[in-house]
C-alpha cells in the first residue's frame, strides 16, 4: 500500500476552464476557497441577521472575531489604521477559515499553496508600499533610514532594505510552510494507523499510538491555524503601521 | 479507505511526480479564483457585515452608556429626595425638643411656685395654729386657777364651816403657785 502525504495538497481541476490562454480551471482548491468565503459568510451573516442587543452565541462570536481585528488594528497599526479594518479582517477571516476548514479530514486547504499565500502577502505589501507613498510621498524611503550616525548607516539602509523586500517571502514562507507541515504530518501518521492496522496480529493493536498522536497533533494543529492567521493579519497591521508613521511611534 | 488509497496512488503519477505546491502551471489559476473570492468576501464584508456588527456594537455602546447616565441621574435624584425628605424631619425634630424643653421649664416653674405658695400657706396655718394653741392653753390654765379658788373655797367650808372671800381663795392660790 503506498500513499503519497503530498498527494492532499495536489491542485485538481474539476471544471477545465482557459481564459486568454491561461489555464484557470475551476479546481478542487477554487471549490474551497468558495467554500471558505461561504462559511465565513453563513457564520458572520447568521449572526448578525437579528442584531439584538443581548448577543446570541453565534452573534457574540462575529462580535468577538470584530472586535478582536479592531484591537489588533488600533494597537499594531494606530487609530487611522482603522479604515484598513475591512481588509485585514477579510485577510485574517481567510485565512482563518482556509487553515481551520484545512482540519476537516479529506479536506484542502486553501493556505498550504504557496502561490495563494505569496499573492496574499505580496498584495499587503503592494498595499503597504501605495499606503505610505501616498501619505509621506517620497518621504515614505526614510523608512529604510533609521536614525544613526551616517557610518552605520552604509550597513543598516541596505540590511533595512532587504529586510523589507523579504517581508512577502517570510510573511508567505511562514503561513504556507506551517500548514504544510502540519497537515503532511496529520497524513504520516494517519499512513502508520493504516499501515499498523493492516499488518495483523500484535501489531494492529499497536496501530492506537498514532491515532493518539494524530488526535494530539490535530489539536496542536488547530492552535496553529488561528496563531498563523493572528501572525499573518498581526504582521500586516504592524507593515501598514509603519507605512502609516515610518518610525514616528518608536 | 482502500478505494481512496488506490486512486491516489494512480492520480499522482498521472499528473507526474513532483511537489504540489511549486507546481507553476497551477499558479495562474490558484491566483485567479483567489482575487475572485477574496474580492466576493471584501465585498460582503465592507458593505454587507462589518457595518451590521460596527452598528449594534456603536448602538450596545451608546444604549449602555445612556442607561448609566439615565442611573445616575436617578441616584442623584434619589439623593435630593432623601434630603429634601430628611431636612423638615431634622427640623421637626429640633423644634419638638425645643417646645419639649419649654414647656418642661414651664412645668418645673410652675411646680416650685407652687411649692413655694404651699410652703408659705402652711407656715401660715402653722403659726394660726400655735397661737391658737397658746390663747388655749393660756385659757385652760385661768380656768384651772378658778377652778382652784372654787375648790379652796369648797374645802375651807367642808373643814371650817365658815366661807373665805374669794380674795382669800384667789391669794392662797397664787401662793401655793408662786411657791
Amino acid at each position: 500500500m503506498k500513499m503519497n502525504p503530498m498527494e492532499q495538497f495536489a491542485v485538481k481541476p474539476l471544471i477545465p476552464l482557459h481564459i486568454a490562454g491561461y489555464d484557470v480551471s475551476f479546481t478542487n482548491q477554487a471549490l474551497w476557497m468558495f467554500i471558505v468565503v461561504g462559511a465565513i459568510t453563513l457564520f458572520m451573516g447568521l449572526a448578525v441577521s437579528k442584531r439584538s442587543l443581548v448577543p446570541s452565541r453565534m452573534q457574540s462570536m462575529a462580535e468577538i472575531s470584530y472586535e478582536f481585528v479592531a484591537n489588533m488594528i488600533g494597537t499594531a497599526t494606530g487609530e487611522d489604521g482603522l479604515r484598513f479594518f475591512p481588509f485585514i479582517f477579510t485577510l485574517f477571516m481567510f485565512v482563518l477559515f482556509s487553515n481551520v476548514l484545512g482540519l476537516l479530514p479529506g479536506s484542502f486547504t486553501v493556505t498550504s499553496q504557496i502561490a495563494v499565500t505569496f499573492a496574499l502577502a505580496a498584495f499587503v505589501i503592494l498595499l503597504v508600499i501605495v499606503t505610505g507613498f501616498l501619505t509621506h510621498g517620497i518621504g515614505f524611503l526614510k523608512l529604510f533610514v533609521p536614525k544613526a550616525p551616517a557610518l552605520l548607516l552604509l550597513l543598516l539602509v541596505p540590511i533595512e532594505v532587504i529586510s523589507f523586500l523579504t517581508r512577502p517571502i517570510s510573511l508567505s514562507v511562514r503561513l504556507f510552510a506551517n500548514m504544510l507541515a502540519g497537515h503532511t504530518m496529520l497524513k504520516v501518521f494517519a499512513t502508520f494507523v493504516i499501515a499498523l492496522g493492516g499488518a495483523g496480529g500484535a501489531l494492529s493493536l499497536l496501530s492506537v499510538a498514532p491515532m493518539f498522536l494524530i488526535v494530539a497533533i490535530t489539536a496542536l494543529e488547530l492552535l496553529v491555524a488561528f496563531l498563523q492567521a493572528y501572525v499573518f493579519a498581526i504582521l500586516t497591521c504592524i507593515y501598514l503601521g509603519e507605512a502609516l508613521h515610518l518610525h514616528d511611534h518608536h | 479507505m482502500q478505494a481512496a488509497a488506490t486512486t491516489a496512488t494512480t492520480e499522482v503519477p498521472a499528473k507526474g511526480p513532483g511537489f504540489p505546491p511549486f507546481k507553476t502551471e497551477s499558479f495562474p489559476g490558484q491566483v485567479f479564483w483567489l482575487v475572485i473570492t477574496m474580492a466576493v468576501l471584501f465585498v460582503v464584508i465592507w458593505h454587507l457585515i462589518g457595518p451590521r456588527i460596527q452598528g449594534t456594537l456603536i448602538e450596545r455602546r451608546s444604549l449602555i452608556a445612556h442607561e448609566i447616565e439615565t442611573a445616575q441621574e436617578n441616584r442623584r435624584k434619589a439623593e435630593q429626595a432623601t434630603v429634601a425628605y430628611e431636612t423638615p424631619l431634622f427640623q421637626a425634630r429640633e423644634r419638638a425638643r425645643a417646645i419639649n424643653n419649654q414647656y418642661r421649664e414651664e412645668a418645673a416653674a410652675t411646680v416650685k411656685k407652687a411649692e413655694a405658695e404651699a410652703d408659705a400657706k402652711a407656715e401660715q396655718a402653722t403659726a394660726e395654729a400655735e397661737a391658737r394653741l397658746s390663747r388655749i392653753r393660756a385659757e385652760a390654765k385661768s380656768h384651772i386657777v378658778q377652778a382652784a379658788q372654787d375648790a379652796t373655797i369648797e374645802i375651807v367650808s367642808r373643814l371650817t364651816g365658815e366661807r373665805i372671800s374669794a380674795e382669800d381663795a384667789a391669794g392662797a392660790v397664787r401662793a401655793t403657785q408662786e411657791a
